[in-house]
């Protein structure tokens, strides 16, 4: 299952556009979005991967058409909306504030940025597989729990062969926790993919692609 | 199976983006929700403070310091967090060396992960469709925008940032800057020569 986010791969017949790359924020409106949905991100209400599941899951239509911040903005809403924070534009009607809700005040920044937010867990199940060893990715790339789900298991490289080049402890599992399941912690590995095995044309008999796979995205290989 | 259905609430808002931000923003603070000075701090940290001044002057020492190069790529995390460029997007961080058979490039297909701490925030093409979808299928042509034309006698990796480690290239360093002091060499560090869409050059003078 493919959705509108999960874009490598894909036929795009644009040139990258290289100029004016360097302006962190086109707009003053960008700056709040960013400022914002960085500072709500402290609440405690949510994780990194539920506010990245909630931008994946605009319509997609708007995912399409929206830019980088637009897209921040309306997945902050989403949040909020669902959190009980805000109904509407005028929020009529609506005094719901959660005790839970954690307010990021200024003396705390920059310990908080600094501090940012580890993956990594210890780990309390032998790893299954071996550096070098030969991996084949699920057929399967949906959440295996929760209808179009959360999953950081990118559409390319399903059913795919590689080659586990780097193993990096365990490390929170997106798909349950973008869904308040726990956090899982699995084994994470990186594998290598052969070019020439990904797509119909490549580049050059030896380019490879390297990506990120937690254990359960991962099959011995047959 | 479970269900999980975000409801689109963003709907209820203003389409136009500016207008959508003011009415949240309104609501927030009436709520007490948001400190305004926490935003300008957060603020001036990823425009004047995190850039790619960081992940330059990491590059440049380990040009000078075979020591420092050796550790930074074996015990990245302890390296970063000791110069305090560890932090939020940059907790685990995995540095990839160029080499003259091999060239890394970074992307992240799924959304844009990008090492906030040593590069800043991402430029616009990084977090457009056109590099997320191309950069892993046809990652030569996509250098070739960048004015990049890589031989047919380097391979090409690829790193698809789909976790929470995050990438760094480490450049080669060019023969006409060998020689030069570690200071002098963190201007010719560009930003894109440690995504891998450029190579280091001699700084320009104005």
């Amino acid at each position: 299952m493919s959705k509108v986010h999960d874009m490598g791969g894909r036929f795009d017949p644009k040139r990258i556009d290289i100029t004016s790359s360097d302006l962190k924020f086109k707009a003053d409106w960008e700056k709040d979005v960013f400022t914002i949905t960085l500072a709500l991100g402290f609440s405690g209400l949510w994780n990194l991967d539920r506010s990245r599941y909630a931008r994946e899951s605009l319509q997609p239509k708007d995912y399409l058409q929206f830019s980088y911040f637009e897209k921040w903005l309306a997945g902050l809403i989403n949040l909020l909306g669902e959190n009980g924070i805000i109904t509407d534009e005028r929020d009529i009607g609506n005094n719901a504030k959660k005790s839970s809700f954690r307010v990021l005040e200024a003396k705390n920044v920059k310990k908080l940025l600094l501090m940012g937010g580890p993956s990594k867990r210890d780990s309390t199940t032998e790893k299954k597989f071996n550096l070098g060893e030969t991996v084949s990715v699920r057929t399967d790339n949906s959440n295996t729990r929760v209808e179009r789900g959360h999953t950081r298991l990118p559409n390319y490289v399903k059913g795919m062969t590689g080659k586990v080049i780097a193993y990096h402890g365990s490390h929170v599992l997106p798909d349950a926790n973008a869904h308040f399941l726990g956090e899982s912690p699995q084994a994470l590995y990186s594998v290598e993919f052969k070019s020439q095995e990904l797509w119909d044309k490549c580049e050059h008999v030896e380019d490879t692609v390297i990506v990120d796979l937690w254990e359960s995205y991962l099959e011995k290989c047959k | 199976m479970k269900k999980d259905n975000l409801k689109q609430f963003y709907k209820e808002f203003p389409s136009n983006p500016e207008a959508r931000v003011k009415a949240l923003k309104s609501i927030l603070e009436k709520k007490g929700l948001i400190d305004q000075k926490a935003l300008d701090e957060i603020l001036d940290t990823y425009q004047n403070k995190v850039g790619p001044l960081n992940g330059a002057k990491i590059v440049a020492k380990a040009w000078t310091n075979k020591t420092f190069k050796a550790d930074l790529i074996q015990n990245t995390d302890k390296v970063l967090k000791d110069m305090d460029l560890n932090g939020r997007q940059g907790e685990h961080v995995v540095v990839v060396e160029n080499t003259e058979a091999i060239h890394n490039l970074i992307v992240c297909t799924l959304c844009s992960c990008y090492p906030w701490p040593l590069l800043g925030l991402p430029p616009s093409w990084y977090k457009s469709d056109a590099y997320r979808s191309r950069a892993v299928r046809e990652p030569r042509a996509v250098l070739s925008d960048f004015n990049v034309d890589l031989p047919m006698s380097k391979r090409v990796k690829v790193w698809d940032s789909t976790s929470e480690i995050r990438y760094l290239v480490l450049p080669q360093q060019p023969e006409s800057s060998k020689g030069l002091r570690e200071n002098e060499l963190v201007s010719w560090v560009t930003r894109d020569s440690m995504i891998g869409t450029g190579f280091p050059k001699p700084p320009t003078v104005e």
